[in-house]
């Protein structure tokens, strides 16, 4: 009797423990069956890096290559065994990592595949591969175009030498110019490029030059992420023993007024706390995330949620390799309505154009904390953090910097 | 029968309970099975720590000369702390041994506790114990008391209480040096209490010494400080073994039982006569025993800031049935703002308070938080009264205040010579005022000042232990009130005071205090959305202030799906982090930022 069968007596026992269980043990399927939940969208994570950067804490193997195709046959599987319970047509994929780019293009061709055979998107879905600036090559863009991948999100962080060494990030700035034009001959003219700030010894001009040169490369869209000092990561460690000096708070919040206005002179709407886009490129996948919609994980770590119930698959090469079937699961998570209510208001509220009233209306019907929502908002109101508008609530220009002490109240 | 009533007193391990289990177990008043360690001391912490807290009494015969000696040994407490309750064990007496260690040699203790035996009449027989150590160096010691104490060298009694080597002469020099007890100088009964305890199953045990006329079971008596009266339900002595008696006479020592239900009905100096036919007059030398140094203690809670009910009312049971067993600590109910309800507790000193601390966590079974100690001040006032505060929060209006007094300590240090100049320069910093310098030997010397008792309670002892890498002894005395150019320092988080966080301390040193306790907030208070300002002020002037700069930016950057639950996660403890918090004003001040601020140390 294979593990998953025999669990499937505990039923929702599984919440929250780190037991490794599948999805065939919770409701989900169920939910996909009849057509009362159907994902957006999906998210898949490769897993390989060919070095662990010191602020990420996503979860990532230095690449061993002998591994790829064992991966591969084990996504294709899960694509095969998930593709049935779809009921509609997908708006968008994305594959993260780890560095995607990593892997080889013939294993993307297999990958590629299987999307097609086993999955139907919608007219004008969004594919985006996350792209480590080293790793693309025009084989490979070509395998990928082919495939339907239509978007590409590159990690230049910084085109500062001194600032990538910081963050133990090892390529060569000219590597993102290079991969721009490189995805622009293979047809890829959907760019976004990841930047980050306040990077310890980085100064508020220094940031600015890079936001210039990125602005310079034309993409289409720009995610600009204050450092984040993760816990279990070897630079929240130095910082903790003093080996290095985070940025100045206030620092910090001039480079983040600075970005907001400078791309706003460069034509770029400001629609999430850390996300900018030329108008209508939005990125549709984050978005999916920050509406609360429903989405389906790929691949060791992947998160997924279908209509408020939240799991990951284990975080573990081997385990997630090992198994057949569904992959093993952990971090099952089912908040009750009250939960549920919190956490939208965290997510919607990210987005510039905050959340419409009606749809807040119906939030605070809910649960218990209504009153208590409704209370804190007021108080946001009076104290500058929040605004009404005719049809939306929002954060202010200064709500934006404190965000966390709105969202906080809101839970 | 001839009566020798005696005490022994020493510095701490110098063997004084390990001298005493010997002298019982030579006089055959214990069998070699019952003799464990320090037999008069019956608490775990008393054995554990080597200290003996409570003074007992034990009665044992001794034959010299072919006659029968009742030998009345009187434990004392050794620590100045209790220096009331030695001197009313002394009292009781009319010798001493004098106990010094053959390798360690006179120590601050011994001094102390040798002047307060002398002035109290008592005749001494000093002792040289543990001369069987390697190291010993009996004559060299026996010199050294010569000098410090001026007891001729060849009157010393060499002996080691381990090994049993000199006791029998011991006993025979207390039998023939000490003197008999005064006669009777009225036939009225005049009885002195000199210790009591708590016992669970019979109330309160006094331990009494008859001066005058005698004491019978049955007898109704009065207690001549409280005028209350009781009748004697029970008399006996510890032999050790606890032996009743119909009557207890003239120069006797013993224990009363008599229906006490609290120690606070009884008081340790107080005369005991008979209600029907009483004495005229006390004995002499009565006195409240004085409380010194003072500290809060609370429940320490993890959770609710406020201390749960149970967690307030365990701490409470904890020292209400402690002191059953110690009425000379104080206690009332208090409240802070930080740190929920708790006691303000009176100490009689430090000792004493770490005694109480540990007892009640150990006995009482509850953890404790304790603020800084501080002392009791004697404030004057403009209307000519006097009133005594035990809390800077408690200061009047400085307006109407014309000086402010603490208590001064004589300060005794015995250290090794090469240390004195550094020694020196620690009680100068600390306010002190150089009284004497004197040599014991070549390598050691003994160092008087007088300083105030608010500078040394808090790290003099280990400074003073650190100076001299752990050689150095001190006692102090509490020789008076002074008053000095002490200030009450307030600190305002955004102007606004916080009681909690006052302090008195002297003007030269409130600058230096109230930059330690501003930077100790500025770490721990986070930054608001406005700026704070931390400031110490003295009246209305500030003297220092520390500033928590506004937070500016406080928002995640990365929200994806596989972050939902663990950023939600982490909202929801900085939401759990606010409720802990108090507020001043509009500022949130962590539970965590007035202990930091309170507790012991700088």
């Amino acid at each position: 009797m294979p593990p998953s069968t025999q669990l499937t007596r505990f039923g929702k026992a599984v919440q929250g423990s780190s037991c490794p269980t599948t999805i065939a043990d919770l409701d989900v399927l169920g939910e996909l069956s009849d057509g009362t939940a159907a994902p957006q969208g999906i998210y898949g994570h490769v897993p390989f890096c060919f070095h662990k950067c010191h602020y990420c804490d996503f979860y990532s193997l230095v690449d061993r290559r002998d591994r790829q195709p064992m991966f591969v046959q084990r996504l294709t599987e899960e694509l095969r065994l998930a593709g049935p319970y779809f009921k509609r047509p997908l708006r968008t994929i994305f594959f993260g990592g780890g560095t995607p780019t990593l892997l080889a293009a013939e294993h993307w061709r297999t990958v590629l595949d299987a999307v097609r055979d086993n999955l139907s998107l919608e007219s004008g879905y969004e594919f985006t591969l996350e792209a480590n600036p080293e790793t693309v090559h025009a084989e490979l863009l070509a395998v990928l175009v082919d495939g339907g991948v239509n978007r590409l999100s590159l990690g230049a962080q910084s085109f500062q030498p001194k600032q990538l060494e910081a963050l133990e990030r090892w390529h060569d700035p000219a590597n993102v110019e290079r991969s721009v034009k490189l995805a622009r001959a293979a047809g890829i003219w959907n760019i976004n490029l990841d930047l980050i700030f306040a990077i310890p010894g980085q100064s508020l001009n220094a940031w600015l030059a890079d936001l210039d040169t990125a602005v310079a490369l034309e993409p289409t869209h720009l995610s600009c992420y204050n450092l984040t000092y993760e816990s279990n990561t070897p630079m929240t460690a130095k910082m903790r023993s003093g080996a290095i000096r985070p940025v100045e708070n206030e620092v910090e919040a001039q480079m983040y007024e600075a970005t907001i206005e400078r791309l706003a002179e460069a034509g770029f709407e400001h629609y999430e706390i850390s996300n900018w886009a030329r108008p209508g490129y939005r990125c549709r996948h984050n978005m999916m995330y920050w509406e609360n919609e429903n989405w389906w994980p790929l691949g060791p770590s992947a998160a997924g949620h279908i209509a408020g119930t939240r799991w990951r698959n284990v975080p573990r090469l081997d385990a997630y390799l090992a198994q057949g079937s569904w992959p093993p699961i952990c971090d099952v998570e089912q908040l009750d309505a009250d939960g549920r209510v919190g956490e939208e208001l965290m997510l919607r509220l990210r987005l510039i154009d905050g959340v419409a009233l009606d749809r807040l209306d119906e939030l605070l019907a809910v649960g218990q904390r209504g009153p208590q929502r409704m209370a804190a908002i007021a108080q946001h109101i009076d104290g500058g953090l929040l605004q009404r508008t005719s049809d939306r609530l929002k954060l202010t220009k200064r709500g934006l910097l404190l965000a966390d002490l709105v969202l906080a109240d809101l839970l | 029968m001839h009566i020798r009533n005696f005490s022994i007193i020493a510095h701490i391990d110098h063997g004084k309970s390990t001298l005493a289990d010997r002298l019982l177990q030579l006089t055959e008043a214990v069998s070699e099975r019952e003799a464990r360690d320090q037999l008069l001391d019956t608490m775990d912490l008393e054995r554990e720590r080597g200290i003996t807290i409570k003074a007992s009494a034990v009665t044992v015969h001794h034959t010299y000369q072919g006659e029968d000696y009742q030998l009345n040994f009187i434990d004392t407490p050794g620590h100045v702390d209790f220096a009331y309750e030695v001197s009313r064990a002394l009292i009781a007496c009319e010798g001493a041994l004098l106990v010094v260690d053959a390798t360690q040699g006179v120590e601050a203790q011994t001094v102390a506790n040798a002047y307060l035996a002398i002035n109290n009449d008592l005749e001494l027989i000093p002792v040289v114990n543990k001369i069987d150590l390697p190291t010993a160096r009996p004559e060299e010691i026996a010199m050294e008391i010569e000098q410090v104490l001026g007891l001729p060298a060849e009157d010393c009694i060499y002996c080691s209480a381990k090994t049993g080597e000199g006791i029998a002469e011991l006993l025979d020099h207390i039998c023939r040096k000490l003197p008999p007890p005064r006669k009777p100088i009225t036939d009225k009964t005049r009885a002195l209490i000199f210790d009591s305890h708590y016992d669970d199953y019979r109330g309160v045990i006094v331990y009494v010494r008859i001066f005058d006329g005698s004491l019978r079971v049955g007898d109704k008596i009065r207690m001549m400080g409280t005028g209350r009266t009781f009748n004697v339900n029970e008399l006996g002595r510890y032999t050790p073994a606890q032996e009743k008696v119909k009557e207890l006479g003239h120069a006797q020592v013993g224990y009363m039982v008599c229906a006490i239900k609290t120690l606070d009905d009884v008081r340790v100096g107080d005369t005991i006569t008979l209600d029907t036919n009483p004495a005229a007059e006390a004995l002499p030398g009565y006195e409240e025993p004085k409380q010194m140094v003072f500290c809060e203690f609370f429940p320490a809670t993890t959770t609710e800031p406020s201390g749960k009910k149970g967690e307030y009312e365990a701490l409470r049971d904890a020292i209400e049935k402690l002191h059953l067993n110690d009425a000379s600590f104080t206690y009332e109910p208090t409240h802070s703002e930080a740190l929920g309800f708790g006691f303000r507790c009176g100490f009689l000193g430090l000792l004493h308070m770490e005694i109480v601390q540990e007892r009640l966590e150990r006995e009482g079974g509850v953890e404790i938080v304790q603020t800084a100690p501080t002392v009791s001040y004697e404030i004057e006032l403009r209307d000519g009264t006097m009133v005594e505060i035990h809390n800077p929060a408690d200061l009047p209006d400085l307006s109407k205040v014309v000086s402010i007094r603490e208590p001064i300590v004589k300060l005794e240090i015995i250290c090794p010579t090469d240390n004195i100049g550094d020694l020196m320069k620690l009680c100068d910093g600390r306010r002190g005022t150089f009284k004497s310098q004197q040599f014991i030997s070549q390598t050691r010397q003994i160092l008087d000042y007088e300083l105030p008792l608010a500078e040394i309670i808090y790290d003099f002892y280990d400074k003073l232990k650190s100076i001299t890498r752990g050689y150095g002894t001190m006692d102090y005395e509490i020789i008076g009130y002074r008053s000095d150019r002490l200030v009450k320092v307030n600190i305002l988080v955004n102007d606004q005071p916080v009681e909690a966080l006052s302090l008195i301390c002297h003007r030269q040193n409130a600058e230096k205090r109230s930059r330690a306790i501003l930077q100790k907030l500025r770490k721990q208070i986070a930054k608001h959305q406005f700026e704070i300002a931390l400031q110490a002020s003295i009246g209305g002037k500030i003297i220092a202030r520390e500033t928590i700069k506004s937070l500016r930016k406080n928002v995640t950057a990365k929200c994806y799906g596989g972050d939902v639950t663990r950023k939600r996660k982490l909202l929801e403890k900085q939401k759990k982090g606010k409720k802990r918090m108090k507020t001043v004003g509009s500022v949130s001040i962590p539970q965590e930022a007035f202990l930091a601020v309170l507790e012991q140390g700088e």
